[in-house]
């Protein structure tokens, strides 16, 4: 996945309303007025937070006119699963680091300063 | 390792990370370890990574920037704006994946550490999430955590068209 369309797909997840249309989506394809009538909001409104989801590639659209279906397009999301497990290796590994070197740093604190070693 | 306690509470989603360590040493030295660029570089980044360029403006509104380089030498730069800084309790920090310029090569994130005294030792709460997404701090983000929990579930599932 480009960087610029991670960027693009986490855009498009920070908005509630947003979101809440993929989790819809994930129970089965459905066109704009199937998605209005939970939301409360306008058609022009739903229909520009499709634009938004079509355009970061989390969604695809059907090519009927009238209905024009959207579906899920789950690869994306499961890119940005993995664009963020990445982080979570980093810094579980760092983690590791951190705890050795703050045990060494308190080993040497002792060997400076035994009147302070207590301290705390 | 041997100090290094894993929380079960670790978790990862889409939107976030949260991860817990409890280390034995006083808050004030993993706090330190945490923003002081000599005490950082000897932990950033997995075992034999380096760290020859790092920089950092330690004030609010200020920006660090450095450069892990990996064993293989490959290099990677990361940046971030300090947003908080309470010694030695809580430090929030954005971070970015950056090419050697400076430009942003991936989205940006916010990193929130707090370090609560326990036993005798440090509880850490490291918090990762899209710093977009602090805009929907407004009371959604309860249901928007649920809701997405069960679109990852389908997804597991292997259903997806």
């Amino acid at each position: 996945m480009q960087e610029q369309a991670l960027t693009a797909a986490f855009a498009a997840l920070a908005d509630p309303t947003r979101r809440a249309i993929l989790s819809r989506l994930a129970l089965g394809e459905a066109n704009v007025t199937e998605l209005v009538r939970p939301f409360k909001l306008s058609q022009p409104a739903v229909s520009r937070h499709l634009k938004v989801l079509e355009e970061a590639g989390l969604i695809t659209r059907g090519r009927v006119a009238q209905s024009r279906p959207c579906r899920l397009a789950p690869e994306p999301l499961k890119q940005m699963a993995d664009w963020l497990e990445g982080y979570r290796e980093l810094w579980d590994k760092s983690f590791e680091r951190l705890d050795e070197y703050l045990d060494e740093l308190q080993q040497q604190e002792k060997l400076d300063a035994p009147h302070t070693a207590k301290r705390r | 390792m041997h100090l290094t306690q894993r929380s079960a509470a670790d978790t990862s989603s889409e939107s976030e990370l949260s991860m817990t360590r409890t280390f034995k040493a006083p808050r004030s030295l993993v706090f330190k370890a945490w923003t002081e660029p000599a005490h950082l570089a000897r932990w950033s980044g997995p075992q034999g990574f380096t760290t020859p360029h790092h920089e950092m403006d330690l004030r609010v509104g200020g920006t660090y920037r450095a450069c892990l380089r990996a064993p293989d030498g490959v290099d990677h730069w990361v940046k971030g704006v300090y947003r908080e800084i309470r010694a030695p309790e809580r430090l929030v920090m954005t971070h970015c994946w950056t090419d050697a310029a400076g430009n942003p090569t991936g989205p940006e994130t916010l990193i929130t550490v707090t370090l609560t005294d326990r036993d005798g030792g440090t509880l850490m709460n490291f918090h990762q999430a899209l710093f977009e997404s602090s805009a929907s701090r407004d009371g959604h983000s309860q249901g928007w955590s649920q809701s997405f929990d069960r679109l990852v579930d389908y997804l597991a599932e292997g259903v997806a068209p």
